[in-house]
């Protein structure tokens, strides 16, 4: 079977696989309407570092985000995990979830790869928000691969993380049981960063496909 | 952290789809203006003896319930004069990249912190140093970059030239050739990138010998008129190689693809013959067609500017000879036809729409030596009003009268736009 081949296979078995207590991120992910070049022939330019600053993990202490950021090949996306666009977050818990999948049956991949999940929200987000978010998921499966779930303390900590990494956030006014509100919305965005805290790649909802982003990370390991 | 905190128990969490607003920019930008926009910024080229004499971003409030509604409220001028032609936002939509032809100086404008006075932060001066490429033409911005393709190289001022890559910092990260084989012709034009297909589409035009010289005195050098591009190339966009190469005669310009996810095509209209050309998907090989053609091409009207709707189902397109703005029904993009046509000035270029289509931007300047002479070289900003049937002009910038200069290109912006950071501590006070 071709790597490519075994990818769809666990694409399939990663859409089927759906614990109830997961059941809002299944669903199946949007087909890939193009042949990726191989990994290894093509260049994934250093698009600038990964920005620097404190976090909050699962245990509510704080951390550099460069923890996380450096040393191995870094897959991060930011989420609130409130959202319910089905081209946001929920799309990339589906892909992160796919991929998990793909590099646990790829020794090659063992050991080189960590997901991160960052809010966007500090105020509902908080570690303990982000453990009942994580689930089983942050109790690393074998294969050396580690996902991380991050949220910071404050806005004042998250905005230049935001700013840092050029994700997209805004406020705009919404409405909710009759009251005025504000809204939070994005545009999502995947962050590939390579061992020395460099962002390599930055996946949108219209490329972010589980093949291309582990044909990325077979050309970063190559390098 | 007070707002954050509301909209974080609160938040209906709609993240934005990834379109454009004014239906041409690229489909990484975020942050769609789906309703009024308040400004159009208007990148316009200077002209000795007017104003400062410099290109300058000029914004116009366009927004009907301000009291400045047709207005010129800003300009930020570069304090040079190098043929000021195009510019495009960076992904998040908090810069404008924007160069002129004649220089390979690329001059950024801040329009987050304040999107009615955008600000020079940044001035790019590498490009023909790095890439050897010279008159940046088109920005197109990429997750975190941005893909600049140039019209000329500096080694001999002619057509053969490239793409270069930046960071949206500025850093220089690669340089990528027109191709010369498998057809190529090694012509610069447009870019325009579908994401879903990992598709980049480029298109051809002349290098600086050509589009510096008086339009007159090359129409009349035989030798000079065979250098104009005559191809477009499909690229793999992930690994930047050009696939397949077409002949489409002419100088293809704008390229615009159907932003119907359904749709696997782009359009663009080749300006010296005047034909509508569609790129299109069979299987796995991308073909190219004639489908159309604009006017009367005898006449050489010129086809410009191409502005497509959202639906993909219809195209926008201005001559800049006779004047006219044309739609075509596009509900068979295989065989265009024109509905409407209006002449909108003397000369007219570029077209700019917003996303619901209701509202146009004309603007009046091609290029400095090839702009009309005399009465007929209007140069304006002027905005209609499209019902589906006719339009009807709603106000216009003199912009010869404002001693600004020749009205270019234009992008669309909101006071909803404005940094988020800005907007939390308004929110405080």
């Amino acid at each position: 079977m071709s790597r490519g081949a075994a990818v769809r296979a666990l694409l399939l078995l990663a859409a089927a696989w759906a614990p109830a207590a997961q059941a809002h991120h299944a669903g199946l992910l949007p087909p890939l309407e193009f042949d990726p070049p191989p990994a290894g022939s093509y260049v994934l330019h250093r698009i600038m570092p990964a920005p620097e600053g404190r976090v909050l993990g699962l245990d509510g202490r704080p951390a550099a985000l460069s923890t996380y950021t450096r040393g191995k090949l870094t897959l991060l996306g930011f989420i609130y995990t409130t959202c319910v666009d089905p081209e946001g977050c929920p799309l990339a818990y589906r892909v992160f979830d796919a991929l998990q999948e793909a590099i646990v049956a790829a020794p090659a991949l063992h050991d080189k790869v960590r997901f991160v999940t960052l809010s966007f929200d500090p105020a509902r987000d908080t570690p303990q928000a982000m453990r009942a978010y994580a689930g089983s998921r942050a109790v690393e499966k074998g294969a050396g691969l580690r996902w991380y779930f991050l949220t910071t303390g404050s806005a004042r900590e998250l905005l230049p993380l935001v700013e840092g990494f050029g994700q997209d956030l805004r406020t705009t006014p919404g409405s909710a049981g009759g009251r005025a509100r504000r809204e939070l919305s994005h545009v999502l965005k995947v962050f590939l960063i390579d061992h020395a805290g460099d962002i390599r790649e930055i996946y949108t909802s219209n490329f972010l496909h589980p093949q291309v982003v582990l044909n990325d990370i077979e050309t970063l390991l190559a390098e | 952290m007070r707002n954050l905190s509301v909209a974080a128990a609160l938040l209906a969490g709609a993240a934005f789809a990834v379109h454009a607003d004014e239906t041409c920019n690229s489909p990484y930008i975020a942050k769609l203006i789906k309703g009024q926009e308040d400004y159009v910024y208007v990148w316009t080229l200077g002209v000795e003896g007017l104003g400062d004499g410099s290109d300058k971003l000029v914004t116009v409030d366009v927004n009907p319930r301000s009291k400045r509604y047709g207005k010129v409220i800003h300009s930020a001028s570069t304090g040079a004069r190098v043929e000021a032609h195009h510019m495009g936002f960076t992904d998040d939509r908090r810069l404008i990249w924007a160069g002129g032809l004649a220089d390979n100086r690329i001059w950024v404008f801040d329009i987050a912190t304040d999107p009615a006075k955008p600000r020079i932060v940044q001035t790019i001066s590498d490009l023909g140093e790095r890439s050897g490429w010279l008159g940046p033409h088109t920005y197109y911005a990429m997750p975190g970059r941005m893909l600049v393709q140039a019209l000329s190289n500096t080694q001999d001022k002619g057509g053969r030239t490239g793409m270069a890559l930046y960071s949206n910092r500025g850093k220089f990260l690669a340089s990528h050739a027109m191709p010369t084989d498998q057809g190529g012709d090694g012509y610069g034009y447009d870019l325009a990138v579908n994401p879903r297909k990992n598709v980049l589409l480029t298109s051809s035009f002349t290098g600086y010998a050509n589009y510096m010289r008086p339009i007159g005195e090359l129409m009349k050098d035989g030798e000079a008129m065979k250098k104009f591009g005559a191809t477009m190339a499909v690229w793999d966009l992930k690994a930047m190689k050009p696939a397949q190469v077409f002949s489409v005669p002419g100088a293809p310009l704008e390229i615009r693809w159907s932003l119907n996810p359904k749709d696997n095509w782009a359009i663009t209209a080749a300006a010296l013959t005047s034909k509508l050309w569609l790129v299109k998907q069979e299987g796995k090989q991308w073909v190219a067609k004639e489908v159309g053609t604009i006017g009367d091409p005898a006449k050489i009207p010129l086809p410009v500017d191409i502005s497509i709707t959202r639906d993909g189902k219809g195209l926008w397109v201005n001559t800049f000879m006779d004047g006219k703005t044309r739609y075509f029904d596009l509900a068979n993009p295989e065989a265009p036809k024109q509905t409407y046509e209006k002449v909108t000035g003397k000369q007219i270029n570029m077209i700019s729409q917003s996303w619901d289509g209701k509202r146009l931007y004309i603007t009046s300047s091609l290029l400095a030596n090839w702009d009309k002479g005399g009465a007929d070289n209007e140069q304006f900003l002027r905005a209609f009003v499209w019902d589906g049937k006719a339009l009807a002009q709603k106000f216009e910038v003199d912009f010869t009268k404002e001693k600004l200069g020749r009205a270019h290109h234009m992008k669309l912006g909101s006071r909803a736009l404005r940094d988020e950071a800005k907007r939390q501590d308004e929110a405080k006070k």
